[in-house]
C-alpha cells in the first residue's frame, strides 16, 4: 500500500486531534481535569480573547508580540545563516579553509545557544542585540555544518566531470558546488530554524518589552495557566508558517526534484 | 598531434597500509585519430591508465603526455565519459550539455548550433528541457557522450560507457559510437571488460594483466576489419558472426583466461 495515497492516514491524524480537544472538553465538564494544573476551555477561550482582541496581556496585545518575536527570528536566523552557509560551503570545498576555521567551529559546536546568555548580556545589555546574539548562535551551527557535509557528500564523478568540463571560480560555485549541496543546506536552515524557536523563549526571559516568549513568561511569573496555553498558540503557529515557508522555497528552488 | 602517449608508467597505491603496485611500467600510445580499447580482469588498472590521460590521477613514474603536453589537471581539451555518466541532476539535458562550452568561453550562437547538432546525432531532440532523473539508463548514457562530443574534443577518453546498460541499448549505442567515429573520427581511450565490445569498436586492442596492471599484448584490429570488410555490414550481430571477429575475439579471450590462476576468483 502507498502511504501516499493512503487516504485513512489523514483521517487517523484528524481522528486523534479531535480526541483530544474532546476529551479536554468533557473532562474539564465533569472535574477529571483540574483546572489549576490545565485550564478549561473557558478559561483558555477568556485568556485568548484578552491576548488578541482585548486588553492585551503583558504589554501588548498578541500582533505585537508576534511581531517583536519575528523581527528576532528573522534577525537571527538570516544574519546567522548569510555568514553559517558560505561559511560550511567553504570549508566543505576547500581542505585549507577547513584547517584554518574548523578548530574554532569545533569549540563553538558543541556550546549551547543558551550558554551564551550571559555573555550576551555582558556585552550587548539586556537589548534587542543580546537576543539576537543568542539567535544567531543557535541558527549558525546547524547551518555551517549541513553546508559543509552538503559539499562534502556531493558525489565524486559530477566533481570529476565538472573539472574535466572546465568548470572554476564562481561558474563552479553556482553550478556545482550549491546545487549538489542544497538538499543538505535546507536540512541545515530548518534545524537552524528551528534553534532560533527554541532559543527566542529563553532569550526573551532578559527582560523583554515585547513578544511571544515574554507573554510565557509573564503568564507564568502570574500563575495563569489559561494565558500559558494562550501563549503558547502563537508559537506553534509562527514555528510551523515559517517551516512551511521553508519548504516551499525549498521545492521552488530545486525543480529538478520535482517529481520525486 | 593529439596523440595520447603513456610511457612506462608505475603507480602504486596504498590499501589497508600496504602498497600496492597497480601499474607496473605501462607503455602504449593511442595514435592521433585511432580507437584503442583497453580490456583487462577488473582491478588491472585500466581505469586508472584512462583517469591519468584525463589528469585525474598521476603517476608515480614514467610520464602521460597528451598532444606532446604532459597532463597535469583535469581540462575540456579531454572530453571524459564516466562509467557512472555523472550527469548534473539539478541541470537539464541541455544544460547538461552546454556546460562545458560555457567555461570554453564558445560564443551562444555557436554553442546553440553544436547543442542542436548533438542533440540529433545522439537523438535527443524533443528532450532538451527533461532532467537526467526522468530520462532512461541509455538516455543519460547518450546526454553523457554528447556532452563530451559538443566540446568537439581532440580526444576522447571513455570508461566502461556502456556497462551500465541493458545488452540491447549496449549494442544500439555501440553501432552509433561506430558511426559518429567514422563520420568524425577522434583519438579514443576507451576502457572496457567486455572483450566483444572491443574489437567491434577498435583500432587496436591493449589487453592488460591483473596485478600488477601490466601490458600482456597489443592487438591490430583495423588491417583485419580493412582486409575483411567489416564497414559493410550496418548490424554488430553480422560482424561478430564473421570468422575473423571470431578468431580475434578468442585470441584476446585466451590472453584473459591464462591469468587466471587455479584458485583465483
Amino acid at each position: 500500500m502507498k502511504a501516499r495515497r493512503d487516504p485513512v492516514r489523514p483521517i487517523i491524524g484528524l481522528a486523534t486531534m479531535l480526541a483530544l480537544v474532546g476529551f479536554w472538553l468533557v473532562g474539564s465538564k465533569v472535574g477529571l481535569i483540574d483546572p489549576q494544573s490545565f485550564p478549561s476551555p473557558d478559561q483558555f477561550w477568556a485568556a485568548a480573547k484578552q491576548l488578541t482582541i482585548g486588553d492585551g496581556y503583558a504589554d501588548g496585545r498578541i500582533h505585537s508580540h508576534v511581531l517583536q518575536s519575528l523581527k528576532l527570528i528573522c534577525l537571527g536566523f538570516f544574519t546567522a545563516t548569510a555568514v553559517g552557509v558560505p561559511l560550511g560551503l567553504w570549508m566543505g570545498w576547500s581542505r585549507k579553509a577547513e584547517a584554518l576555521i574548523n578548530p574554532i567551529f569545533l569549540l563553538i559546536r558543541p556550546i549551547p545557544a543558551l550558554a551564551w546568555i550571559p555573555l550576551a548580556i555582558v556585552w550587548l545589555g539586556l537589548g534587542d542585540a543580546a537576543k539576537v546574539m543568542i539567535l544567531w548562535f543557535a541558527a549558525f551551527v546547524p547551518s555551517v555544518i549541513n553546508s559543509f557535509t552538503g559539499v562534502r557528500n556531493i558525489e565524486r564523478p559530477i566533481i570529476e566531470a565538472s573539472a574535466m568540463l572546465g568548470a572554476r571560480g564562481w561558474n563552479l560555485i553556482k553550478d556545482v558546488i550549491v546545487p549538489g549541496a542544497l538538499p543538505s543546506i535546507f536540512t541545515g536552515l530548518r534545524l537552524s530554524l528551528q534553534g532560533c524557536l527554541t532559543a527566542l523563549v529563553a532569550a526573551e526571559l532578559l527582560g523583554a518589552l515585547l513578544g511571544m516568549g515574554k507573554v510565557l513568561y509573564q503568564a507564568g511569573l502570574d500563575i495563569y495557566p489559561a494565558m500559558i496555553l494562550a501563549g503558547m498558540v502563537p508559537v506553534a503557529l509562527v514555528g510551523f508558517a515559517l517551516t512551511a515557508l521553508i519548504d516551499w522555497v525549498e521545492r521552488r528552488s530545486m525543480p529538478w526534484r520535482a517529481n520525486h | 598531434m593529439a596523440n595520447i602517449v603513456l610511457n612506462s608508467v608505475s603507480r602504486t597505491f596504498q590499501r589497508e597500509g600496504k602498497d600496492f603496485l597497480a601499474l607496473d611500467n605501462v607503455s602504449f600510445t593511442c595514435h592521433e585519430h585511432e580507437f584503442v580499447a583497453v580490456v583487462g580482469p577488473s582491478g588491472c588498472g585500466k581505469t586508472t591508465c584512462m583517469r591519468m590521460a584525463a589528469g585525474l590521477e598521476f603517476p608515480d613514474s614514467g610520464s602521460v603526455t597528451v598532444g606532446g603536453k604532459v597532463v597535469n589537471a583535469p581540462g575540456p581539451d579531454r572530453a571524459v565519459v564516466f562509467q557512472q555518466f555523472a550527469l548534473f541532476p539539478w541541470k537539464t539535458v541541455h544544460d547538461n550539455i552546454l556546460f562545458g562550452l560555457r567555461s570554453m568561453g564558445v560564443a551562444k550562437a555557436e554553442a546553440a548550433e553544436r547543442i542542436a547538432t548533438n542533440l540529433k546525432l545522439m537523438n535527443l531532440e524533443g528532450y532538451e528541457s527533461a532532467y537526467p532523473h526522468q530520462l532512461s539508463g541509455g538516455m543519460q548514457q547518450r546526454v553523457a557522450i554528447a556532452r563530451a562530443y559538443v566540446l568537439n574534443p581532440d580526444v576522447l577518453l571513455m570508461d566502461e560507457p556502456f556497462g551500465a546498460l541493458d545488452a540491447q541499448t549496449r549494442t544500439v549505442m555501440q553501432e552509433e559510437l561506430l558511426r559518429v567515429g567514422r563520420a568524425n573520427p577522434r583519438t579514443v581511450m576507451f576502457i572496457t571488460h567486455a572483450v566483444d565490445e572491443a574489437v567491434y569498436l577498435a583500432d587496436r586492442v591493449v589487453v592488460m594483466t591483473r596485478r600488477p596492471g601490466a601490458i600482456k599484448e597489443i592487438i591490430d584490429i583495423k588491417p583485419i576489419r580493412d582486409a575483411e570488410n567489416w564497414q559493410q555490414y550496418e548490424r554488430i550481430e553480422d560482424v561478430m558472426d564473421l570468422a575473423s571477429f571470431v578468431h580475434l575475439r578468442t585470441r584476446i579471450w585466451r590472453l584473459l583466461r591464462e591469468q587466471h590462476n587455479p584458485g583465483d576468483h
